[in-house]
């Protein structure tokens, strides 16, 4: 019984210690995307009841903010779908450039085309998307696009891809030489011919599940991201991220808050918690994937040494917003692949 | 009194008009209005989404008649079909076999087919990507016993797909032919043998029949959300073709065309409102018939 008192007790208190929090912070990042040990740091530290929740897909939270109040303070939207939200009223201005966290991010990020005047985004991670082999299943060049997408007998029915077009017709595009978001159907009918004829030799469009999916061998090529493959890498399966010559597709994605949010002043407070150099090497090395701020160089994981697939020697190409025809036809292109 | 009846189910009325009359006429209302260029739709009347079910401007840039999404909705149809198909024959027997056992037995198994809607859908679809995949349960036990050395994936096709259709919603079978079979009067069966019919002929004049409000609800039960699958495709069917479900999907998501995903998603409720028409119109022939033959 007595017991029971104090466990009754100690609950009640918990429940008023979460009363009094100076508010909440709901976050919607990609799933697994920020360090938890920051989460109950910025907690703590702040009196924050934080929640975070996971997304898969820049379109699942583009649609989700479009649908109306989402609930969510912070979210991590990549540069070009930061780019539609910003043009049609979904982000609150947060006058970035004036907030601490700016004063971290390196030059190269400040003032980019998806916010031209600093005034929603603080960026929290940036990378690449291509493709990894497993080293036991294939031992060609992988050089070029040209591997995965015009597979060799080796290769052949041993292929995953993505299941959106997003990046993977960007790839195409770097390895036909048509440019991001053409308007023009018969560069575009090129890049369907490319990923219908590779389509017989693809073993499943999947995005989830990939460590396992080319770790294990299932498969021996995969579309994938840099730090992921490096990750995976480093816990010991035999993959390789390529470097093709003809680019790779690059992506960043930021902190904004939506339009409407409850909590602005705790989603700032978080972004420039975040930005600080200790969090960010401690955000970096959990994440593993580059930082577009400044971080505590000798405590950071990943080097050049360590992690060539950060630091990549081949062009980077950044994904940009599509006009809707432009957008259309990669729905074309991607629906009769799969009609 | 009629009164009474009327207010006393308000409640119901109302709920009914709030979470399924009101956002269906929401989904009409998005289906016959602009798209927004980048997501998002604004309110003037178009007919564009429904014409571009059929016509799609080609490679070259003219209107032309496009039966692609005539094929994802034959394809869905079929499917689902199939999947119905499939389980109503594997169902029959076994809700057959339950009602042969004891009461208690009958609760435990009964209890037992309704067990997998306990566990979350993706979870149990996922399971099959354990029992299908490579060194997964079935490739494994075909090594064991020496019948193949290496074989190819069971995963990633149509099959695949079917398995999993036919997993998830067999029980929505199982329980409507259960208890049509459950109220069977037995004394049919004896008298059926008495007049020298054979087992074959019982099954198929007397028993199944007599099951077909049973096999009928069923499937309805199973055909409808078959029509809907999202998950299957993108799991088990290796993402590589497309069901009207994930034609929807990209619409509302990557294609940012909310009112032609609007347009499929109207297209999908009306094939399902034929299906459900058609069904019921046969139940009122056969009661009229019933009615007459008494």
């Amino acid at each position: 019984m007595k017991t029971m008192f104090k466990t009754t007790v100690a609950a009640g208190a918990l429940l008023a210690s979460a009363a009094h929090a100076e508010g909440d912070l709901n976050i919607y990042a990609w799933s697994d995307s920020i360090a938890p040990e920051l989460i109950t740091a910025f907690a703590d530290e702040y009196d924050v009841n934080v929640s975070v929740d996971g997304f898969n897909s820049n379109e699942d939270l583009l649609t989700k903010l479009q649908a109306g109040t989402s609930g969510y303070d912070l979210v991590t939207p990549s540069q070009h779908f930061l780019k539609i939200m910003a043009d049609q009223g979904l982000l609150e201005d947060i006058s970035a450039s004036e907030m601490p966290a700016f004063a971290q991010v390196a030059d190269q990020w400040r003032g980019q085309w998806w916010d031209p005047d600093s005034a929603y985004s603080i960026p929290l991670a940036y990378g690449t998307a291509g493709f990894s082999v497993n080293r036991d299943q294939y031992d060609g060049a992988v050089d070029s696009w040209s591997a995965f997408f015009e597979p060799d007998d080796k290769l052949a029915g041993k292929i995953a891809s993505l299941n959106y077009p997003d990046e993977v017709i960007g790839a195409a595009q770097l390895y036909l030489g048509v440019e991001f978001c053409s308007e023009d159907a018969t560069e575009m009918k090129k890049v369907y011919d490319l990923l219908a004829a590779q389509k017989p030799d693809v073993a499943v469009y999947a995005s989830d599940n990939i460590e396992n999916r080319l770790g294990s061998g299932e498969v021996a090529a995969h579309f994938w991201w840099d730090g992921n493959s490096m990750r995976t890498r480093m816990d010991g399966a035999p993959v390789e991220f390529a470097m093709p010559k003809e680019g790779l597709v690059g992506w960043i994605d930021s902190m904004v808050v939506p339009a409407g949010a409850a909590n602005v002043d705790n989603a700032k407070a978080f972004m420039n918690f975040i930005s600080e150099p200790e969090n960010a090497t401690i955000q970096y090395n959990y994440y593993a994937h580059s930082s577009p701020v400044q971080l505590v160089m000798e405590d950071a994981k990943y080097t050049p040494e360590n992690a060539p697939e950060l630091f990549p020697d081949v062009p980077v190409e950044f994904s940009r917003t599509c006009s809707p025809a432009a957008q259309d036809l990669v729905t074309k292109v991607w629906t009769q692949l799969l009609q | 009194m009629k009164d009474f009846r009327f207010w006393g189910l308000l409640p119901a009325h109302l709920l009914m008009m709030c979470t399924l009359i009101v956002p269906i006429l929401i989904i009409i209302a998005v289906s016959v209005s602009t798209r927004g260029a980048y997501g998002g739709f604004e309110f003037e009347f178009s007919t564009d989404a429904y014409r571009q079910i059929l016509f799609n401007e080609g490679w070259s840039g003219e209107m032309e008649f496009n039966p692609q999404y005539l094929f994802i909705i034959a394809r869905t149809a079929v499917l689902a079909g199939l999947a119905t198909l499939i389980c109503m024959v594997l169902a029959f027997p076994v809700a057959y076999w339950i009602t042969l056992q004891s009461a208690q037995m009958r609760t435990l198994l009964l209890f037992m087919v309704t067990l997998p809607f306990w566990v979350s859908m993706i979870v149990r679809v996922y399971a099959w990507l354990i029992i299908l995949g490579n060194d997964g349960v079935i490739e494994s036990a075909l090594r064991a016993t020496g019948l193949v050395e290496d074989m190819d994936t069971l995963l990633f096709n149509n099959g695949a797909m079917l398995v999993g259709m036919v997993y998830s919603y067999i029980p929505l079978m199982i329980l409507p032919v259960y208890a049509s079979i459950e109220k069977l009067d037995r004394a049919l069966i004896e008298a059926s043998h008495d007049l020298y019919g054979s087992r074959m002929t019982t099954l198929r004049r007397v028993i199944l029949p007599l099951c077909w409000p049973g096999l009928g609800a069923g499937a309805i039960l199973v055909f409808v959300p078959c029509l809907g699958t999202v998950l299957e495709p993108i799991l088990l069917g290796g993402g590589k073709i497309m069901m009207m479900g994930n034609l929807i999907q990209m619409q509302f998501g990557g294609a940012r065309n909310w009112p032609f995903g609007a347009a499929i998603a109207i297209t999908l409720m009306c094939l399902v409102m034929g299906v459900l028409i058609v069904n019921g119109l046969r139940a009122m022939r056969q009661a009229q018939l019933k009615a007459e033959s008494i």
